[in-house]
């Protein structure tokens, strides 16, 4: 069947200096393109400059949100970000579609910081498993990190409840 | 160089009156998820949901494989978000909840899309604020679900 509509969206995060990250998402479908740039310090995760810009807009209902987005800087990525940038972006007529992109930009941050830890507690400690899922020939899992391990990284600030995984420990 | 990207790309069919299918792909350094979702139309429910967790980090993650049916008889409204978020997310895997809850607003912003493109077509003079309120009209349970702005 011949698809009717497509949606796209791409983050990327890289590290621009020391201690600041570039954090850049962008989202793509048949009615809305935008693009946001997040500018983000460590080792506070505080937000130092967001921009944001609509690429293509065929409904015509997305203002300029410039102002809004210079709110943003000062905030933090961690707990309690979900309702301030909701606060910030979405609430009072703003734009739902833009804290969501905000919001995801933040969320790949954390993911990014956290793959140094993953990747070598995987490669010193993976346990190698085979699944069903995984089929007959190729394994996309051919290790992962077993109880023990997942209880001692949900220690780490950064991992201890980030999902269902490092949950509840 | 970069350290990290996450891509998600999503495809939306139209399957007779009926029913629409959503297919969606997700990939970063850590993640690798895949789902189908198929919904009927006009009244927008989840019929049957499909899975498919590629790759993860823990040999807790595929526990989550068994939480995304619950999605099955949900309904397109306000707080399908937050549920598939809550629902799914907290108590299976919350990348994949990410990936169904895009996948969800795709259908709904098909159908505007698909129904845009033949009203253009009639008028290419057409008033789209106007048109979004028709449109709303004919569906009003999406008007607090998608978010067009």
């Amino acid at each position: 069947m011949i698809l009717g509509f497509q949606s796209n969206s791409l983050t990327t995060v890289q590290k621009l200096e020391t201690n600041l990250w570039r954090v850049v998402s962008r989202t793509d479908d048949d009615l809305y393109s935008a693009e946001l740039v997040l500018d983000i310090g460590t080792p506070a995760l505080d937000i130092k400059d967001a921009q944001f810009s609509v690429k293509r807009d065929v409904l015509g209902l997305a203002s300029d949100f410039s102002p809004v987005f210079e709110k943003l800087v000062g905030v933090r990525v961690g707990s309690g970000m979900t309702k301030i940038v909701r606060a910030i972006v979405a609430d009072e007529g703003g734009s739902g579609r833009a804290a969501d992109l905000v919001l995801e930009a933040m969320e790949m941050l954390i993911n990014a910081l956290t793959v140094p830890q993953l990747r070598k507690a995987t490669e010193d400690y993976g346990k190698q498993v085979f699944l069903e899922s995984d089929g007959p020939r190729v394994f996309l899992n051919n290790v992962l990190l077993g109880e023990e391990q997942v209880r001692l990284m949900a220690g780490n600030p950064r991992m201890k409840d980030s999902c269902a995984a490092f949950r509840d420990l | 160089m970069l350290s990290y990207a996450r891509l998600k790309t999503i495809g939306v069919q139209k399957q007779g009156e009926n029913r629409r299918v959503v297919s969606g792909v997700l990939e970063d350094e850590l993640y690798g998820m895949q789902c189908e979702i198929a919904v009927s139309w006009p009244d927008p429910v989840i019929e049957t949901i499909q899975t498919r967790m590629k790759r993860f980090t823990t040999t807790r993650c595929p526990l989550a494989e068994k939480v995304f049916v619950r999605a099955e008889g949900w309904k397109f409204d306000e707080s399908l978000d937050s549920r598939i978020k809550k629902e799914l997310g907290r108590e299976g895997c919350r990348h994949m909840a990410a990936l169904i809850v895009d996948c969800c607003r795709a259908v709904a912003r098909a159908e505007l899309a698909a129904d845009l493109r033949i009203a253009m077509e009639r008028d290419p003079d057409l008033n789209r604020s106007e048109f979004v309120e028709n449109f709303f009209g004919r569906y009003p349970g999406l008007k607090e679900y998608m978010r067009l702005r």
